[in-house]
């Protein structure tokens, strides 16, 4: 039994799944905002996360 | 270090709200622990096999010290024992307090750390023990992939269950970046290691160069951009640039990168529109790279006199100019007639060398060197061995690159004039050898000053507490 055209074709399905869930993570990425008037939010948010005594907030 | 704080000052205030979160770490410090202890171990066996290029017959025919013993456990040692460890341990630091939450199970985490360990550990000795599959990044044992598969899923769980249950909606661009590497060595690492075994000849090859080329650009790229994410901000007290921008760099990092792993086969006897794709994906690398490196240079607007003092900072600048200048080889090499010259030669280890050593490793020695004395509430041991450290790698550095460089590019030229003979071409590197050997001194040197700055830092923890 010749497994090597099936490995092949199973490793370009992996791939194509691969880009399948990139697309449906970018629509959803937009969907939750990431892309309009707050997307510049988390970069403000993520310089008072921590550090000094381990505090958020 | 001095610290500007006025760019933060002038942004919008975003509150947090909530209570205080207490990080407890524990996993961090595992990870970060035993990398470093792998760094140096294997930093050992690097000066090793650098030594048997300029004088073969050190350590005779000892077959557990063979060159062929021994390069695999320097690539595998230092690919999973130290970087995607200490990659691992920063990512169980960042994500929790990105989250605004404490890591979902630290059990689960010491778990996968001590696992981690034990692959490592197993590693080595079936490396040295000459038990290698002879596939490029994919030498262990099938055994040891299994355990490998586990611990990544035990590494996912957590970080994936951690997200789930984050205090804001929107996630900083690291968390995806660290998301996004999770997903994707999952499908790589199977590829690789997996469904490599079934297949033979030019098809084997193809899925091996997809793995390796992936392991670099689907691994180990998208943890340590997210690390630079983090840590660029925070050394730097300044906001990202733009994370809109940073969103069209994973994206597009994303969709391009899978393709590429075939340019390792220009020339060879796989199919000439496979190759011309993935030339075009490799070029299309540009825009990521672009997207990238142009938000932390406009990160650092006004900030680079902090260059002088702030030791992370100079090695998460030096990375980012390192991940621009082997993004713009890679590409390069991709096309046709540099690919003729450059392919197989010591060009290639220069390359590798400046993104795996100069990028990645740059990114996670500073993001060591900021977190474990925030994580140990204690200061640094030495700002002056720390700023020794960083000129160390950077000098030792670029003299292995360029020498390799220089020397490949030669080689190169050598091997397409079929009127000189393959032996006379190894005797003429023996010069780019030994220079490859000093600047590996060197830059051990630098691992053993990071080593043992960090260890003195946590040992002496409670005798140097932080001022308050």
């Amino acid at each position: 039994m010749d497994y090597m055209y099936p490995s092949v074709f199973l490793a370009y399905f992996m791939f194509f799944v691969l880009t399948l869930l990139t697309l449906v993570w970018l629509i959803m990425s937009r969907k939750q905002g990431f892309w309009g008037k707050n997307s510049e939010e988390p970069k403000y948010r993520m310089m008072r996360d921590d550090d000094e005594g381990n505090y958020n907030g | 270090m001095p610290e500007d704080t006025s760019r933060v000052q002038a942004s919008p205030s975003i509150s947090a709200g909530g209570a205080a979160v207490v990080h407890e770490d524990t996993t961090a410090k595992w990870f970060l622990i035993s990398s470093i202890a792998y760094f140096f171990i294997v930093g050992i066996i690097a000066v090793t096999i650098a030594a048997k290029f300029v004088w073969p017959q050190l350590l005779g025919t000892v077959q557990y010290l063979t060159y062929g013993r021994l390069r695999p456990l320097h690539v595998n040692g230092m690919l999973f024992g130290w970087l995607l460890a200490a990659d691992m341990g920063l990512a169980f630091y960042l994500i929790p307090r990105l989250c605004g939450v404490k890591l979902w199970s630290e059990k689960l985490g010491v778990a996968t750390a001590a696992l981690w360990n034990v692959i490592v550990l197993g590693a080595v000795v079936m490396l040295l023990m000459g038990y290698n599959q002879g596939l490029e990044y994919a030498e262990l044992p099938t055994w040891e992939d299994v355990l490998v598969v586990i611990a990544w899923i035990m590494f996912g769980l957590n970080i994936f269950m951690t997200i789930a249950s984050r205090k804001y909606d929107q996630m900083y661009v690291s968390i995806w970046y660290i998301m996004g590497t999770i997903l994707w060595t999952a499908f790589v690492y199977l590829t690789g290691n997996f469904a490599v075994l079934f297949a033979t000849g030019v098809n084997q090859a193809n899925l091996n160069w997809m793995y390796v080329h992936n392991a670099v650009g689907l691994i180990f790229t998208p943890i340590g951009l997210a690390l630079a994410y983090y840590y660029i901000p925070k050394a730097s007290n300044s906001p990202l640039h733009s994370h809109k921008l940073s969103m069209i760099g994973f994206w597009s990092l994303a969709f391009v990168y899978v393709w590429t792993g075939a340019h390792h086969m220009l020339h060879g006897p796989i199919s000439q529109w496979l190759q011309t794709i993935s030339i075009a994906f490799s070029v299309m690398l540009l825009i990521p790279v672009w997207a990238v490196v142009y938000n932390f240079f406009a990160t650092m607007q006004g900030q680079w006199h902090q260059l002088r003092e702030n030791v992370p900072l100079k090695f998460l600048m030096s990375g980012v100019v390192f991940y621009l200048l082997t993004c713009f080889q890679g590409p390069m090499h991709s096309l046709r007639t540099v690919n003729a010259i450059v392919s197989k030669t010591d060009w290639i280890p220069g390359h590798a060398h400046m993104a795996v050593l100069g990028a990645f490793s740059f990114f996670a020695i500073a993001g060591t060197y900021y977190t474990v004395p925030r994580m140990f509430k204690c200061k640094l041991f030495s700002d002056t061995l720390a700023n020794w450290s960083f000129w160390f790698l950077m000098v030792g550095g670029l003299g292995f690159f360029v020498t390799l460089w220089l020397g490949g590019f030669w080689q190169g030229w050598q091997w397409n004039n079929v009127s000189i003979p393959f032996i006379d071409t190894v005797k003429a590197l023996q010069p780019v050898w030994l220079v490859r050997f000093f600047s590996g001194i060197l830059m051990f040197t630098g691992i053993v000053s990071f080593a043992y700055n960090i260890l003195a830092t946590i040992v002496g923890a409670k005798d140097n507490p932080e001022a308050a």
